[in-house]
């Protein structure tokens, strides 16, 4: 493997773990906002979260909402302040290629996705229980593709927006509406029709319903599943010839 | 291309938009050889040394850098060129020792020691002051032992005493046999470091050649000053000053002489003086600077165009 490849990210890596924005929005809010979230609706199996158990219900949604803040927030926010600051070109100067720092975020923003949501199934499993996971492959194929799409979407923001300011205004505009309408905000049966409407085109409410489904073992996943899988090839091949690989 | 070429630059254009930023610059540097480029702000400095680091695509011209091309071998080209870049940064949580690891794969000890950051190794690169900074970048710029070694504003920010540690650091690349390309506006700088200095307006070069030969061909006349009392008129006298080799003008002005003309000039007037038994106390002589020669050259070039590229290359070679 390429050496300064595996310098570059060894040092991204290290770097994820000094960055406050990353620490927050990845690490700390997701399981916050789980706590709050999975404790308000009780533990009894509920018709609006398809007769399982809330908290349950929001512990597998929640590992979405992971992936949506490294995709929409860290990853593009990182990137286009290298890109503000002249990090990228003095990279470039110093001989790394430039393929290589599209794929050091790539690796980044997925290990953080993972780590992040290694720690909110921890808290999760100290809490509210871990649900039994029934179809584990199609759950891991929707966590995985999903986590692939949005990373790919943050790469892609990252080297399209000219400043962290931008990066980080047009992250937040798209996480949240994700995140309360997709993910973690209240379930679909609360939702009235247009809200409905509009949650079912987003990105992330495909990805949370191909994870969530598989794990939980409710509705069909495969439609979702092939959603995301469509998803993050375009984004990955987006962010690919965005960066010059 | 001989072995010791490093860089050869021939027809080489650059445009942004309708702007022509470079304009059929022709350029070399040799192994152990500091090259200059200076010139006024936009003159096309930076966007030179882009081109010759293959992180901008040139419009038009060939370049050879270590017998590759920018263009098409950019990665081979920046494996043998250490860079200190205007304007650049790096991440603001990446430690000093981190940044040398990432950069050079090794510790850099040696470099952090010479260059007075082996004590800031653990900090991080937002805490750093502007010298030190520039420091850093000079670091690793050199950590990999390029052969080519491109400084863009070398001492920007940097106090008298670490100014001097690194133009010490740049004699010593090029008595090691290394090239170094330096983009400077400090002239001083450009007169103690280069073997040749490039003096660029809009993309062209107006001259090129050593210091001390731009000096002489742009800077203009050696000005001798003293206060010259009344009784020695008559033997110091403008009329008795003008008539000594290499004097060409002489002016008094309240008892005050000033007298330009060549470097001769300033041992007859010394002659002179002595002979007439008359030491003056405030006695000065100013030498022509490269930033005279420089401010002398651009003033006239900004009255006309800039000289053809061919007879550039010319001047070049002639110089070397």
């Amino acid at each position: 493997m390429n050496t300064a490849l595996v310098r570059l990210v060894r040092a991204e890596l290290t770097l994820m773990t000094r960055e406050p924005l990353t620490l927050t929005f990845v690490f700390i809010f997701p399981v916050v906002t789980m706590l709050i979230i999975g404790g308000a609706f009780g533990t009894k199996p509920d018709v609006a979260f398809d007769w399982v158990n809330p908290s349950h219900w929001y512990v597998a949604s929640y590992l979405t909402v992971v992936i949506a803040a490294t995709g929409l927030i860290m990853v593009p926010v990182h990137l286009a302040s290298y890109r503000e600051r002249g990090v990228l070109r003095r990279f470039a100067a110093a001989g790394f290629p430039r393929w290589s720092f599209a794929v050091a975020q790539l690796v980044t923003g997925l290990a953080a996705v993972a780590t992040a949501s290694a720690v909110l199934l921890a808290v999760a499993a100290l809490t509210y229980g871990l649900p039994t996971v029934h179809h584990p492959a199609q759950t891991v194929i929707g966590f995985v593709l999903g986590a692939l799409a949005f990373v790919s979407i943050g790469v892609l923001l990252g080297t399209v927006l000219p400043s962290a300011r931008s990066a980080q205004a047009v992250g937040l505009v798209l996480f949240f509406p994700s995140f309360l309408l997709g993910a973690g905000g209240p379930p679909p049966y609360a939702m009235g029709p247009a809200l409905r409407t509009v949650a079912g085109y987003l990105p992330l409410t495909r990805v949370t319903d191909a994870v969530r489904d598989s794990w939980l073992g409710v509705g069909t996943a495969t439609g979702s599943l092939l959603v995301v899988a469509a998803l993050a090839v375009a984004a990955t091949a987006l962010a690919v010839r965005r960066a010059g690989l | 291309m001989s072995e010791t070429d490093v860089v050869t630059v021939r027809g080489l254009r650059k445009s942004y938009g309708a702007r022509a930023v470079v304009d059929g610059l022709d350029l070399d540097v040799k192994a152990g050889e500091i090259v200059g480029l200076v010139g006024a702000n936009g003159a096309g400095k930076t966007t030179t040394v882009e081109c010759v680091q293959g992180l901008r695509r040139p419009d038009a011209g060939t370049l050879r850098v270590l017998s590759f091309d920018p263009v098409a071998q950019p990665e081979r080209v920046r494996a043998l060129v250490g860079s200190q870049l205007q304007s650049s940064a790096l991440p603001d949580r990446l430690r000093v020792g981190e940044a040398v690891r990432l950069f050079g794969g090794r510790n850099g000890d040696e470099l952090l020691e010479q260059f007075g950051l082996a004590e800031r190794r653990r900090s991080a690169f937002a805490s750093l002051s502007g010298g030190e900074r520039q420091r850093l970048f000079l670091v690793l710029a050199l950590v990999n032992g390029p052969r080519l070694v491109i400084l863009d504003e070398l001492t920007q920010g940097l106090d008298p005493a670490a100014r001097r540690n690194v133009w010490a650091a740049v004699d010593q690349l090029r008595a090691d046999g290394t090239a170094v390309l330096l983009v400077t506006h400090e002239l001083d700088e450009a007169e103690r470091l280069c073997d040749r200095v490039v003096a660029m307006r809009a993309g062209r070069v107006l001259d090129a050649g050593p210091p001390r030969d731009l000096v002489a061909r742009h800077g203009g006349a050696v000005r001798i000053c003293f206060t010259l009392p009344a009784d020695m008129m008559s033997r110091l006298g403008p009329d008795q000053l003008e008539a000594l080799p290499g004097v060409d003008d002489v002016s008094y002005q309240a008892g005050a002489l000033t007298i330009r003309g060549g470097r001769a000039a300033i041992a007859h007037v010394g002659a002179a003086l002595v002979s007439a038994g008359w030491v003056p106390p405030d006695l000065s002589v100013q030498m022509p600077s490269l930033e005279d020669a420089l401010v002398g050259l651009l003033e006239r070039a900004g009255t006309g165009p800039a000289r053809d590229t061919t007879t550039e290359h010319e001047l070049i070679g002639a110089f070397r």
